[in-house]
């Protein structure tokens, strides 16, 4: 049974592979030849699976509009290499099975031109495993973890600013440059079992800790802890100067009110991903200022294609875009210019090449001019939000900041 | 290394935690006493509940306590309505396993309504006393766990007076202890368990509430709590309310201080230590439980 399975695999990859190179030389011919003409050849074909329910539907779908809005606007702009670009999105229900079989069919079955990533560590990893063996190209939007990286792969692309432990790079700068006197002295850190949420907090716990900050409280709890007191209480009791959280929405949330109800005050308190999500405001009751996130996307940011990319998400989906919509978007932009510029879109050897071109350039993002090293990783960093009078600012690095950094924080 | 006010604040920390997990317990067994039925949507109906009073009060803008006026009568019809209409007609031979899978069913037909209703989003009720706390010696003790305690201990010990000194009461107790004798007596067993059962899920009303007003909710945390919920009955004694109310403490209290020395992940392990120890010692659990040597 697994063997016929694995044959008719490989007649179905050899097959792709065949039909793929005859369609290259047509395809890539009709680029050269018509030079933008629309609709005038096949389309592009691009797999994608997302996880549209589960765990992760959510931010699924957050992706996935991201990934229609890039198509819209490519195909508005007459397509690529003039020809339509179509994109071929099937729901992996957060599972990390389905996500292989997915990529597996995509490439050997309906021989997709291109692939681009799901979200969530969880399931990029296995999907850049398929990826890799067929030798196509895998931009990713959506899985920062180090250990993504660490796989040998040389076909994989993290499309947003930084890695994980990166997050937080501009606010060491910052406590870097602050007068010695004037530093925090004890930080505590609290993070999810998650290598996302870990990352980044242990990004910044090393880099403080680097900077002679004392470590006086470093705690793991469970993704399905529902009762953050007695961790609260912990950091309470050792009063530092900085809190660390490494966390999700709900524990950040749940957190936060237990340190209020404990009335610790940081002088600084930095916590992934929550800040950022629309309902933390009202959650944890307006007493936000002082707040600091990183984040690798803003709808206000200045880079060239940004203006059009918020209009036409606006446009497609009725609301401004998030940094879901902005790392598939992004990831949209790098396989486009990698396209573009390569003359190709289609399995066989043009992968190889699109992915040689990649290593050797950058490309401008709504998320700024990315570029990568030979694991993947990109060459950028995350900007630093901070709750200002309510309203979520940048604040760092000070030449695109929208407000100044407030330390010590508010009360909360 | 760890400090008397850190230790005497989780120690009050606990005993909170206890309270609640008392609270959100207390139904659990009382089906278990009746009638042997393993109710696994208990903490679906505390998760709809917390919904409910959170819905309630962002609607109307009212303290979402007040949204228990409408849950607790609603769940107790439900509840009432539940046992006369699908788990009564399960067999007596095969209950135990049939109403495991009847009510996995129901959790889940509850979790993906919410899902559906609500989204996936998870809510937090916005109280103006969400974050405030009263000062006792060196520890704080905050608000919304102080009420959720107060409703704890007010539920369970009116839960207590009915089941020990009202006619129904007594009549449940019967129908407990011995169906058939209690038939021979003229009592309607069948009516009776349906009571029994709605105030069952009248407890989930009351707990779901005390829930929303300290934690985040979304529609499949009640998987989270089922599994400590079970451990506490089952060590406080199938079918003893003081029972679960002890083990509830007891847990809560040793959950929190585990984890000054060995960290939340494996402070939870304690429930199913504890669920672990009382099957292999004392089977009938640790407290009360005279009832459970039926089981």
């Amino acid at each position: 049974m697994s063997t016929r399975k694995l044959t008719a695999i490989t007649a179905a990859t050899a097959g792709a592979l065949l039909l793929a190179s005859c369609g290259g030389d047509t395809g890539g011919g009709t680029g050269d030849a018509t030079g933008g003409a629309e609709g005038g050849d096949d389309p592009i074909v691009i797999g994608i699976s997302l996880p549209l329910t589960g765990d992760f539907a959510e931010p699924g779908k957050g992706v996935q509009r991201g990934y229609e809005t890039w198509a819209k606007v490519i195909n508005d702009g007459g397509g690529l290499l003039g020809r339509q670009v179509e994109l071929k999105i099937l729901d992996d229900a957060s599972d990390a099975a389905r996500v292989v079989a997915d990529y597996e069919s995509l490439i050997a079955q309906d021989e997709v031109d291109l692939v681009m990533g799901p979200f969530s560590t969880r399931l990029v990893v296995p999907a850049s495993r398929v990826a890799d063996e067929y030798g196509m190209l895998f931009v990713e939007p959506a899985a920062a973890a180090a250990e993504v990286f660490e796989n040998g792969f040389e076909n994989i692309f993290y499309a947003a600013p930084a890695i994980a432990p990166d997050h937080y790079n501009y606010l060491l700068d910052f406590i870097e440059a602050m007068p010695e006197d004037e530093r925090p002295q004890t930080a505590a850190v609290a993070a999810m079992d998650d290598p996302f949420a870990q990352g980044t907090a242990y990004g910044l716990r090393d880099g403080l800790a680097e900077l002679g900050v004392e470590i006086v409280v470093d705690e793991v709890y469970p993704p399905n802890a529902t009762d953050m007191s007695a961790v609260a209480a912990q950091i309470a009791d050792a009063d530092p100067d900085v809190v660390i959280g490494g966390t999700q929405y709900q524990d950040a949330v749940n957190m936060i009110l237990a340190l209020q109800q404990l009335d610790y005050q940081p002088r600084m308190a930095a916590f992934s991903t929550a800040p950022t999500n629309p309902e933390f405001v009202e959650a944890i009751g307006g007493a936000v200022d002082g707040i600091l996130s990183p984040t690798g996307y803003t709808v206000e940011a200045t880079f060239p294609s940004n203006e059009e990319f918020v209009a036409a998400n606006e446009e497609l989906h009725g609301a401004e875009p998030g940094e879901d919509e902005a790392n598939a978007y992004t990831a949209g932009q790098v396989v486009a210019a990698a396209v573009e510029a390569v003359g190709c879109a289609e399995q066989g050897d043009c992968q190889q090449d699109l992915i040689d071109w990649l290593h050797e350039n950058e490309v401008d993002t709504v998320v700024g001019t990315l570029g990568w090293d030979e694991a993947g990783r990109p060459n950028g960093a995350h900007l630093i939000q901070q709750y200002v009078d309510g309203e979520i600012a940048i604040v760092l690095p000070a030449d695109v900041a929208e407000a100044e950094l407030i330390y010590p924080k508010p009360e909360w | 290394m760890v400090s008397g006010s850190l230790l005497f604040q989780s120690l009050i920390l606990g005993l909170l935690l206890g309270g609640l997990y008392a609270l959100l317990a207390a139904g659990l067994t009382l089906y278990f006493g009746i009638m042997r039925v393993v109710m696994l949507a208990h903490s679906a109906f505390i998760i709809l509940a917390a919904y409910i009073a959170w819905w309630f009060s962002t609607a109307t803008g009212l303290d979402p306590m007040l949204s228990l006026l409408a849950t607790v009568p609603a769940f107790f019809a439900i509840g009432y309505l539940m046992q006369r209409f699908l788990l009564s007609r399960l067999r007596p031979a095969t209950m135990t396993m049939m109403s495991v899978l009847l009510t996995f069913a129901i959790a889940l037909i509850i979790e993906g309504l919410l899902g559906m209703v609500f989204s996936g989003t998870q809510r937090r009720i916005n109280l103006p006393y969400g974050a405030s706390s009263i000062e006792l010696l060196t520890a704080r003790i905050p608000v919304v766990q102080v009420i959720s305690f107060a409703l704890a201990g007010v539920s369970l010990l009116a839960l207590f007076a009915v089941l020990k000194y009202t006619r129904f009461g007594r009549a449940l107790r019967a129908t407990i202890q011995h169906p058939q004798a209690a038939q021979l007596v003229g009592i309607d067993t069948n009516r009776t368990a349906g009571f029994g059962f709605g105030l069952g899920l009248a407890t989930a009303a009351v707990g779901g509430a005390a829930l929303s007003l300290q934690a985040t909710i979304y529609p499949s945390l009640h998987w989270h709590w089922i599994g400590p919920l079970m451990a506490i009955i089952v060590v406080g004694g199938l079918g003893s309310i003081p029972g679960a109310a002890i083990a509830a403490l007891l847990l809560g209290v040793l959950r929190v201080m585990l984890e000054l020395p060995l960290g939340p992940t494996w402070a939870q392990t304690i429930f199913y230590l504890a669920l672990f120890a009382t099957l292999m010692v004392r089977p009938q659990g640790f407290f009360g439980g005279r009832l459970a040597q039926r089981f």
